[in-house]
């Protein structure tokens, strides 16, 4: 257990210089911004009053509206940060971003987790059908991947829009829940919420909802997994101990569960990989479904050129995917004791 | 001055047999490339401008009918094959241009610069791709060279791995040190014996990622940050077709979003039948 | 009795016989155990031909009622115990699951054979509830070795069981086999690269080359008098270890390309003997008394090609 310990320690502490060099990296990327922002945000013909205060708010001048210089800026960047203080919007009233975020969190989370359910029930069930059975079979899965791997969320998710919202009209075209249906806070999550309070109207409506968004993600990300499934099954199919399990008489339908219990570290260890994949395919789901997340929050943000707000999200993500990484590589040195260097 | 050794790695063009598949990816590639290349004789309409009734359906006229202000979607689509080929051809580039060289230095020097590249391209590995191009293409404002340089960023880190890893363990060969005995200034190394030994690296990162060039363009342009309005751009014109959709107006968005997922799946065939073929020989050899 | 064809001879093991199948790598030997239970991984597959167990055809017999005689009927052992079981299950549970397979016991009943078929080869109780990797190379054949004897097998397949091993475990884990071949009255094919093994432990020996079987017969006789050249250099090459600094002996050349085999006597390009008719004709199958051989020189009847 000490050699765990110790890279429990080791990862922690790498965390932190990622997550700065990260923050940092979106610093310097808004500050390359050509030009005025400021005269980009309200244009050229906007009060001088108004573009003071624009320009304090980005932090760009002091109180007395003389230039701050750039490390000093940088500086301030970093301590508000580390005070949690992810800094205030420009247009929606000065609200503090960190508010905005949390407010459309549970959304983005609760979508990414459906979508999630959806690739590995998918890819895990055709990857490994593959895989299994080989020749053809194998094929079609690898020409699948392939093209679920390439297919681009809008247009898949309108597509899907199409067909069962606007033709059949069987699911909603878009939005979390029938407007009034919308189950008391407890987790931030729906779907979850409205079990724990027994509201079985709000639980069809988030359901009917849902379907779609998480199918167009799901689809799109179960390439990865069908891939990873079937060439680990294939993998090991290969191996010796499944040609001495049938020389044993195994019958078929338990080599099966054998099989797929072996190749479980490798879906697994692909399954962490893809968690970026899931978020940034969650903002293009949710700009699509007009899904009330941090990707339509984001989305509709640039539009209106709220820079504070799309900088702050934008470190958010940073800092939520570092910690993912760290969750699932701690999580795997529990798993695996081989992963421990 | 005379070398006695030859790298024997070289292979400055890798041949490459494509499989089915790949030629099948190659195929829709190749469509694209051909509207991009003949779109004035393909197209009768100007992609900018209102030439037929708003919201006009397909028709003998309008092939694939028009959008709100009346421009031509075929013309559009046309054009729009210009618009991204540019953008990713040119994001490649610069991708290559910084990655390739930083990763060949990187690699080839060691110590304590090349820990610190190895630190600052991981951290933009880790970050997720379409949130920084989002980010980038947010502070440089719309254009062509804008988008690609915020697409080429993401890549950049890509590159830079393979190559590094790469010089990492060809640095090592037996002829390297030779070349090295025998008084070869480390920039000759670098660009007669290494950098032509890293170009299949090379070859494949570019055919993987090359499709997923294409779809961060698209997400760009879903989300306004590529070229401004009126250049025909197939995430744009996605995004500007979708407030239609539910009213039933469905060629708005059916061929841009079709378009996109061509050229993805094509360049995704090449790079699976590339690397598959890469793997192979490896194996082999 | 259990026999199979292969090319073109006839080959058979007779219960509490131990025959000694004897090639280089690739010779095919290891393809010829796996066709008898028609485990030949794809894109390999079993062209014609006849296997005959308890009277019936296995290359006949549908899949269900194959898969009956494998591990119940006929068990077997390959070359790496570790990569054989299951990494992430705990050996009893491997070899309960096989007795619930073929038999109609309960969890309980099945551990209990379970137990018994290990202690029979020598591993305690207590390991029952180890994992693969925490046993050693020696005690996990001897769990492979179990799991295929427990059921009391007719015909047991035991292919390259002690390449993996040092050599006493090795010694110990043939000890093994020949107490269960006498014990059980079980047939054994054992296929080694090892001729000095087969010629020491198994009743008779076959000689397989580049996939042709090129001599059968008893274990003392072969090592006494070898009719085949191939045989004769293998029996050469085998080191003596009374007489020390003499020159190691091997075969020149190389196995041939089994895509692309050489016409004639598949031994040819490297037979000392070689003769004109060699390259052309492949050898008939030559019977006397209890032996086999294939071999142009004997042509004209054993006698004359001494």
């Amino acid at each position: 257990m000490t050699s765990l310990k110790v890279f429990v320690i080791a990862r922690l502490l790498l965390v932190i210089p990622t997550i700065l060099l990260l923050v940092s990296l979106v610093f310097f990327i808004m500050r390359v911004m050509p030009g005025d922002p400021v005269i980009a945000i309200v244009g050229m013909k906007a009060p001088p009053e108004r573009i003071l205060e624009l320009r304090k708010a980005l932090g760009l001048v002091d109180e007395s509206g003389n230039p701050i210089p750039l490390p000093i800026q940088y500086f301030n960047y970093l301590a508000n940060l580390f005070r949690g203080d992810f800094g205030r919007s420009l247009i929606w009233g000065k609200r503090p971003v960190l508010v905005e975020i949390m407010e459309h969190l549970p959304a983005t989370i609760e979508l990414a987790m459906a979508g999630f359910l959806v690739s590995i029930i998918l890819g895990v069930t055709l990857g490994t059908i593959g895989g299994w059975k080989g020749g053809k079979m194998s094929s079609a899965v690898k020409i699948y991947s392939a093209i679920t791997y390439a297919l681009f969320i809008p247009w898949i998710g309108m597509m899907l829009q199409l067909l069962f919202a606007v033709w059949l009209k069987v699911l909603p075209v878009g939005g979390r829940i029938d407007p009034g249906l919308e189950p008391p806070m407890i987790t931030g999550l729906y779907l979850l919420d409205s079990i724990l309070t027994g509201r079985w109207d709000s639980f069809v409506s988030a359901l009917r909802h849902i379907i779609l968004p998480s199918l167009t993600l799901g689809l799109v990300i179960s390439g990865v997994f069908s891939r990873v499934a079937r060439t680990s099954v294939e993998e090991i199919m290969r191996q010796d101990f499944v040609i001495a399990a049938r020389a044993r008489g195994i019958p078929e339908h338990r080599l099966v569960v054998h099989i797929l219990r072996n190749a479980f570290i490798p879906i697994m260890t692909m399954m962490g990989l893809q968690l970026a994949l899931l978020m940034t395919g969650a903002i293009l789901t949710e700009t699509t479904f007009s899904w009330p997340g941090m990707g339509t929050s984001l989305f509709e943000r640039i539009e209106y050129r709220d820079y504070t707000t799309v900088q702050g999200t934008v470190v958010f993500f940073a800092i939520i995917i570092s910690v993912i990484n760290l969750v699932v590589d701690i999580l795997y040195a529990y798993i695996d004791p081989r992963i421990r260097y | 001055m005379m070398y006695t050794f030859r790298p024997i790695l070289v292979k400055l063009v890798p041949k490459v047999r494509l499989s089915i598949l790949g030629w099948a990816g190659a195929g829709m590639v190749a469509l694209t490339v051909f509207l991009a290349i003949f779109a004035p004789l393909l197209t009768p309409y100007d992609p900018t401008k209102a030439v037929g009734p708003s919201l006009q359906p397909p028709c003998w006229e309008y092939p694939l009918g028009t959008n709100k202000i009346g421009q031509d979607m075929w013309s559009r689509i046309v054009y729009g094959a210009r618009t991204i080929l540019i953008v990713v051809l040119l994001s490649t580039v610069i991708s290559m241009l910084i990655g390739v060289p930083l990763g060949l230095i990187s690699g080839y020097a060691g110590g304590l610069l090349d820990r610190i590249l190895s630190m600052i391209m991981d951290a933009i590995y880790a970050f997720p791709s379409l949130i920084l191009a989002i980010a980038m293409a947010a502070a440089l404002g719309p254009g062509i060279l804008n988008t690609a340089i915020s697409i080429a960023i993401v890549y950049v880190p890509t590159y830079f791995r393979m190559v590094r890893g790469q010089t990492l363990s060809i640095k090592e060969q037996l002829y390297v040190e030779a070349a090295r005995a025998i008084g070869a200034n480390h920039t000759a190394i670098l660009i007669s014996y290494i950098f032509p030994n890293v170009i299949s690296i090379i070859t494949v990162v570019f055919t993987l990622s090359v499709a997923d060039v294409v779809l961060t363009e698209a997400a760009l342009s879903f989300f306004g940050l590529s070229v401004p309005a009126p250049t025909p751009d197939w995430g744009f014109d996605l995004k500007a077709g979708h407030p239609y959709l539910l009213s039933g107006y469905w060629w708005l968005v059916t061929f841009p979003g079709l378009m996109i997922m061509i050229l993805a799946v094509g360049f995704t065939f090449i790079g699976e039948s590339v690397a598959e073929y890469f793997q192979a020989r490896e194996v082999r050899t | 009795m259990v026999s199979f064809e292969l090319l073109i001879m006839y080959l058979s093991i007779n219960r509490g016989e131990l025959l000694g199948l004897v090639g280089e790598s690739g010779s095919g030997k290891s393809s010829l155990g796996l066709s008898i239970v028609r485990l030949i991984p794809p894109p390999g597959r079993i062209v014609d031909g006849e296997i005959t167990f308890r009277g019936m055809n296995l290359l006949k017999l549908p899949e269900k009622e194959l898969r009956n005689i494998r591990g119940k009927h006929i068990g077997m052992i390959f070359q790496d115990p570790l990569t054989s079981l299951d990494p992430l299950r705990k050996i009893g549970d491997q070899l309960v699951e096989t007795i619930i397979v073929h038999t109609r016991v309960n969890e309980e009943e099945a551990k209990e054979i379970a137990l018994r078929a290990l202690e029979r080869v020598g591993i305690a109780p207590d390991r029952f509830d180890d994992y693969p990797h925490q046993l050693s190379g020696g005690m996990r054949q001897r769990v492979m070795i179990a799991m295929a004897t427990m059921l009391n097998p007719d015909l047991l397949i035991a292919d390259e069981p002690t390449t993996a091993l040092d050599v006493i475990v090795q010694s110990r884990i043939m000890d093994l086999l020949s107490d269960l071949k006498k014990s059980m009255k079980m047939a054994i094919l054992l296929i080694t690269h090892d001729l000095a093994l087969v010629i020491e432990r198994s009743d008779r020996v076959a000689v397989m080359y580049a996939g042709e079987l090129c001599e059968v017969g008893p274990s003392e006789v072969i090592s006494q008098e070898p009719l085949h050249p191939y045989t004769q250099l293998l029996l050469e090459s085998i080191p003596d270890i009374e007489k020390p600094r003499t020159k190691l002996v091997y075969i020149p050349g190389n196995p041939p390309d089994m895509r692309n085999p050489p016409t004639g006597c598949r031994f040819w390009p490297r037979c000392p003997k070689v003769m004109d008719v060699c390259k052309r004709i492949s050898p008939r199958s030559l019977e006397l008394d209890d032996r086999f051989v294939r071999c142009h020189l004997y042509n004209g009847g054993l006698e004359c090609g001494k």
